[in-house]
């Protein structure tokens, strides 16, 4: 989904809040949203809390702190899990493997020339805006995992597919002014061939 | 639930919930933040400490760093529990790689416990793929402009580590010694090791 998350490459954002010893929690209730947030994802996959928080009204996902949108995302997937109505079966059991082998061997190869698709979708998807529709170049074979989108919707890891190492000129992406290399993980659906 | 509540209520109203329920009980909430703010500061499980001792290793064991850089899942999982696949950057004089998550926060929580919260910053995730040189200045590091920069995105499970280039002239080092000079920054890619 195109949502106020997707913030790579941003206009109107300030200086680094950098903060020298900064503790692991800056209150006590973090440490334990934080706690309870992992046990409510144990139950299904981290994509679907990360498309829980995608939810999130706009201006309240950049009016709140990091773990105020942990909180946020909790409390839809208790709710979401049938966790707050009463004591309840846990989820069935998972034999879903994201380590498993892909079914297909993969399709692109390094130093391929490729497209970012657009993935147009309500749903959960990992290519951020600024990627979209640019070519680039395969540098590597990445490393293979269940694709984002079904594993938001469904809460369970489907059969793992390859993603890639992509490289996009930056002067493409942000002007001429921007003389860097973005190195972006793509999923195999998500490319296209543009040899 | 109410958002007239504070965060801190919320929690305490959430959790109360689910305990009722017997889906989370107190103790085990108590239990899991105290074994994570335990791995921290001790430096044997995830945190900044345990990824300066790898880094350490990486500069004074030329074949483990091959492997770590090869191959980071399997090398990494030679120290701690992998749940997700993590992949080592190496920086040289030439290239200098940041890492960041546009989309959310992914980290390499397995091996440097949690991230700093400016790596969690709107500002830090919306700029620093545009304008990486002026995010680094922010942090106090400036690069030639012979440097390529490559800004890596977090945007699959795969998450991302870099391997800081050693500084000069710690030849002779014990790893100890080196992993010292290892800041977490240096890590992220925003920042050098310490000068000896």
């Amino acid at each position: 989904m195109d949502g106020v998350h997707d913030l790579g490459g941003m206009h109107g954002f300030g200086g680094i809040p950098i903060e020298e010893d900064e503790p692991l929690y800056h209150e006590p209730w973090e440490g334990r949203a934080a706690a309870i947030t992992r046990h409510l994802m144990s139950n299904t996959t981290v994509d679907r809390f990360r498309w829980t928080i995608e939810h999130m009204p706009p201006a309240e996902y950049l009016a709140s702190r990091y773990y105020e949108r942990w909180l946020w995302a909790a409390e839809q997937m208790a709710t979401e899990q049938g966790l707050l109505d009463g004591p309840r079966e846990p989820s069935p059991e998972r034999n879903d493997d994201p380590w498993a082998e892909p079914a297909e061997p993969p399709r692109f190869a390094a130093g391929q020339r490729v497209r970012v698709r657009n993935p147009v979708t309500p749903g959960h998807t990992r290519v951020p805006r600024y990627t979209r529709r640019h070519f680039g170049t395969v540098v590597r074979h990445s490393c293979t995992w269940p694709h984002p989108t079904e594993s938001a919707a469904t809460g369970r890891h489907g059969r793992p597919e390859h993603v890639y190492a992509v490289s996009l000129d930056a002067a493409a992406v942000f002007g001429p002014d921007a003389t860097h290399t973005l190195l972006i993980d793509i999923w195999e659906r998500d490319l296209e061939d543009a040899t | 639930m109410s958002h007239d509540s504070t965060p801190h209520e919320r929690t305490e109203a959430l959790e109360h919930h689910l305990e009722e329920h017997g889906h989370v009980h107190h103790d085990d909430v108590d239990a899991a933040i105290v074994a994570r703010e335990m791995a921290f500061e001790s430096g044997d499980g995830p945190s900044p400490a345990l990824g300066a001792k790898i880094v350490a290793r990486a500069w004074t064991d030329p074949e483990f760093k091959a492997r770590l850089v090869d191959d980071g899942t399997a090398t990494l999982s030679e120290y701690t529990p992998m749940t997700v696949p993590v992949a080592v950057m190496e920086n040289t004089p030439d290239v200098h790689h940041m890492i960041v998550c546009t989309l959310c926060s992914c980290y390499p929580g397995a091996v440097l416990g949690d991230p700093p919260a400016w790596y969690k910053s709107f500002e830090y995730r919306s700029r620093v793929v545009r304008e990486p040189r002026a995010v680094l200045a922010e942090f106090g590091m400036a690069l030639g402009d012979d440097v390529e920069v490559r800004v890596v995105d977090s945007t699959s499970e795969q998450r991302f580590m870099v391997l800081p280039v050693r500084p000069e002239g710690t030849e002779g080092w014990a790893p100890d010694e080196l992993a010292a000079l290892v800041t977490r920054n240096s890590m992220i890619g925003t920042g050098a090791p310490l000068r000896p």
